[in-house]
């Protein structure tokens, strides 16, 4: 199995090709999939891959902002986030939460997310608070109206991955 | 010198979200994988105490004990960036729909609260009794 064909699944269905990854990359990923597996403990996975992902990336002099976009960073985030969904300490998230992640990267206020989606604040505030649903007509020329669209993706296997290509990664 | 002194902070994080200004649930991995982002990105080094702290504070809104439970994070920073962790705490009761953000620095403790206009203050929660 060639690395360059391979990929992550991450638990949002989303495909992050491990192509790109170099050797000591590569077994970085292993180990901490290795680890998430051996020591599925949320608090105790948290605390390891944070300090390993900082760790390997600092020695490279790479700075902290820079490294937490690398693609090694992402899948652990993704083991862990596996375990504390898999503990019932998280739940996965649904639109109400990615609406408020576009907000809080995107808007520097609700109002001004309001502004330019047409959406009611009064309407936003108890969907964000998850006491009501937005229908998916309004949802969908909401989003348009920003550069966001709806997608359905295959709901995924939300098991840890035993290493790389298995479990949460692929072949292409 | 002073400055290179470093503070022993550390901060709960409730593992839901405020019944008063939100519903009650469990946070979403994406809340709780905001906060690594912004650690990971500010400070050299953090851990998260291992396990569940149980506690109780007053609402301010209903005046009764609300029981809750919550993650323990500890931080070493230098004096001159507890501003900046008290920033990203306002912040954090935003992402985590939260009233105040218990914190504790060299022992100190103060509540964190959003800042006005955050998203916790926007959202009005139902009445209490």
């Amino acid at each position: 199995m060639e690395p360059q064909h391979m990929k992550y699944v991450d638990l949002k269905g989303r495909e992050l090709p491990l192509g790109g990854l170099d050797a000591q990359e590569r077994r970085l990923v292993a180990e901490l999939q290795q680890r998430a597996k051996s020591h599925p403990d949320w608090d105790d996975f948290e605390n390891y891959w944070t300090a390993a992902v900082a760790s390997f990336y600092d020695a490279r002099g790479l700075p902290r902002r820079e490294s937490r976009e690398k693609l090694v960073y992402k899948i652990a985030q993704d083991l862990s986030s596996r375990l504390a969904v898999s503990a019932g300490l998280a739940r996965p998230p649904d639109y109400r939460d990615e609406l408020e992640e576009i907000i809080r990267m995107s808007f520097p206020t609700r109002r001004e997310f309001c502004k330019a989606t047409g959406l009611s604040e009064d309407m936003l505030s108890h969907v964000l608070a998850h006491r009501k649903h937005l229908a998916i007509d309004t949802l969908s020329q909401a989003l348009d109206r920003i550069g966001f669209q709806l997608r359905i993706v295959p709901r995924r296997e939300s098991a840890v991955s035993s290493g790389v290509g298995s479990g949460g990664s692929e072949d292409e | 010198m002073t400055s290179d002194r470093l503070v022993e902070c550390s901060f709960l994080i409730p593992t839901h979200r405020d019944q008063e200004l939100s519903d009650g649930e469990l946070h979403s991995i994406d809340a709780w994988n905001w906060l690594t982002d912004q650690l990971y990105g500010l400070f050299k080094a953090w851990t998260r105490v291992p396990g569940l702290h149980r506690g109780m504070w007053e609402s301010a809104k209903t005046g009764k004990p609300v029981p809750d439970q919550s993650r323990r994070y500890i931080v070493a920073i230098p004096e001159a960036r507890i501003d900046e962790l008290r920033r990203l705490l306002a912040e954090a009761c935003s992402v985590f729909h939260q009233q105040c953000i218990y914190l504790s620095v060299a022992g100190q403790v103060e509540f964190v609260q959003a800042p006005l206009g955050g998203a916790a203050q926007e959202s009005p929660g139902p009445e209490g009794p």
